[in-house]
């Protein structure tokens, strides 16, 4: 039988969907303009960055997390695999 | 101009010797020139999967359409964070049904879950007809750069012909392995390139806040959808997302990036290093649009980076970052050629012709394939004209067919192969019929890719539904496999989940 998605899972999939609405769904239109100009950057242009700087730093968290699933990684498998 | 095309000659020579040494660790088995025996590491993994998937599509490609038709290839940054979402949702599920059950190639997974014949040969068929127009445009990408760097005393036909013939000599020695090495050098060259060719570019105008503001005031219609010619809109910026992130991760140079992994762990971690990487994507917008306000009236968009380069930096570092262009394309290219040689050896070849074949004869005719298809890109680069950028989403468009019943086949039991056909058929037939059918267009003003998407998607669920499996054998090997999965890596989606990891720990 299988569960409900755990509750960080699903916090963290959740997240995502939403970086992934606001740089993909038409809302990205109501972002679409020049100004304000901020730090000389267009406004289209940070709210794209600033969407991706998000979902980046989410998929690190998603890594250190283990993606919301039980850890069954031994560290020894980790070190492993650094290499070539 | 001697200078300069040394630096290029370089940039092909140290590649070549990487190649070259890394091949004294091959073995003669297909597994090792097709996947490097399923045991390449976390470095080689990241470089090569990265370099492979930026290609001159991203290094030229996004630069042109910045300069050409605005701010829509800014939604690169959304389908590389997808593309890694998909390397690690996608990617490691193809990867451990590889491993267990010895795939090489994206027809074996298919054509071995969905149990028929035909739909392994339609597979093989969309990967090969839909790879070789996006490796005709690594080639002419690759070709533009040394044309432009030695100011046409290397005519187009000789760079791209040089181009293929250093690929062919050191895949054809090392295999996957020789790809994996030389593309730590690739994706290097190609991150700082993008990044520092923008970065020193836009400071000929002062800077990127300077940069922005004169366009502001010159051509805004640079910096908001749909761009100066009105036709890059939302339904092309969500085209683009969905087709060039799926297109590309379901190439076959890629899904053999699924199967030489050595470790599940390490696909947890390539959605973030993609994500971060896509950042060097600001440096094709300021080398764009600064090209509008230096270069604005260049007949072929494609070498606005080149002739930036030529006209604006110094000799050497023009050139280096010009290598650095041709790394980002040959090493797709090689990852291609390598990739469309394992389709035909293994699922042609080995499967229909000769299906005793030794160990040494299929890398033997891996090889010999190697050379056929650069023929053919070739005389492609030769013959048919195009942008880059038109011609790769093309051809993104028909591999990206290939999700449907690839996610079908990795989580869904009652995926039937008679649906996962005609939804493909359905599919790459739209995208063909929207794309080349003269008097039809495209509804709403989305990609074909989207349209063939839905299609396909439509026929596979509801084909799916009204059919029954009647190979349970099949249905159960995969379902167990699937909970094994589920069992080592996603613990929590069994009741009992933590005793299932013990009892699989312990079976091996």
């Amino acid at each position: 039988m299988r569960k409900m998605l755990p509750p960080r899972k699903l916090a963290l999939y959740g997240s995502m969907f939403l970086g992934f609405l606001m740089l993909e769904s038409p809302m990205i239109l109501v972002a679409n303009q020049i100004e304000p100009m901020i730090m000389g950057v267009p406004f289209f242009f940070i709210w794209n960055l600033g969407w991706w700087a998000f979902l980046t730093a989410l998929f690190l968290v998603a890594y250190l997390t283990n993606w919301g699933s039980e850890s069954v990684f031994s560290q020894s498998t980790t070190t492993q695999e650094a290499s070539l | 101009m001697t200078g300069s095309i040394l630096i290029i000659v370089a940039f092909m020579v140290i590649p070549l010797i990487v190649g070259v040494v890394s091949s004294r660790q091959s073995q003669e088995t297909s597994e090792d020139f097709f996947v490097q025996g399923r045991a390449m590491g976390s470095i080689a993994v990241f470089f090569t999967v990265a370099a492979t998937w930026w290609s001159a599509f991203a290094f030229l490609g996004s630069n042109a359409t910045f300069y050409t038709s605005g701010p829509v290839y800014l939604t690169a940054l959304a389908w590389n964070l997808l593309f890694g979402f998909m390397y690690y949702w996608v990617g490691k599920r193809v990867w451990f049904l590889g491993k267990r059950f010895n795939y090489l190639t994206p027809s074996d997974l298919m054509g071995d879950f969905y149990n028929s014949e035909a739909l392994r040969i339609l597979v093989a068929l969309i990967t090969l007809v839909f790879t070789v127009p996006y490796l005709q445009i690594q080639l002419t990408g690759g070709a533009y750069l040394i044309e432009v760097a030695s100011n046409g005393v290397v005519p187009f036909w000789l760079a791209a012909l040089l181009f293929y013939f250093i690929i062919i000599v050191y895949v054809w020695v090392g295999g996957i392995r020789a790809i994996a090495w030389t593309d730590v050098i690739y994706g290097a060259l190609l991150f700082f390139g993008m990044m520092f060719a923008g970065y020193y570019i836009s400071n000929q105008v002062g800077g990127p806040a300077a940069l922005f503001a004169q366009l502001q005031e010159g051509s805004p219609s640079h910096l908001t959808m749909p761009g100066p010619d009105g036709n890059m809109g939302y339904s092309m910026w969500f085209s683009l997302f969905v087709i060039v992130a799926i297109g590309a991760f379901m190439g076959p140079q890629i899904w053999l990036r699924m199967y030489s992994v050595k470790s599940g762990k390490l696909f947890n971690l390539m959605p973030f290093l993609l994500g971060l990487a896509a950042f060097a994507y600001f440096g094709s917008v300021l080398t764009g649009y600064t090209g509008v306000l230096l270069e604005p009236d260049l007949e072929n968009a494609d070498q606005v980076l080149p002739v930036m380069l030529m006209n604006y930096a110094p000799y050497l570092l023009a050139s280096m970052i010009m290598a650095a262009g041709a790394a980002a394309a040959m090493s797709t290219a090689n990852s291609q050629i390598h990739a469309v040689s394992t389709v035909v050896t293994m699922d042609i070849y080995q499967r229909y012709v000769n299906r005793h074949a030794s160990q040494a004869r299929i890398v033997t005719i891996g090889r010999l394939s190697l050379v056929g298809f650069s023929l053919v890109a070739y005389i492609l680069a030769l013959t048919v004209p195009g942008l880059l950028v038109t011609i790769g989403i093309a051809a993104l468009a028909g591999t990206a067919q290939l999700i449907v019943p690839t996610i079908g086949a990795i989580s869904w039991k009652r995926a039937h192969p008679m649906a996962a056909f005609w939804g493909l058929i359905g599919g790459v037939g739209c995208v063909l019929l929207l794309t080349y059918g003269a008097s039809v267009s495209n509804p709403l003003g989305l990609h074909a890719g989207i349209w063939g998407l839905l299609l396909n998607t439509t026929l596979f669920v509801g084909l799916s539904l009204v059919f029954q499996r009647h190979d349970q054998d099949v249905v159960e090997r995969f379902a167990k496999a699937r909970k094994e999965y589920d069992a080592q890596f996603h613990p929590e989606r069994l009741e009992d989940g933590v005793k299932r990891v013990a009892e699989v720990t312990a079976t091996r």
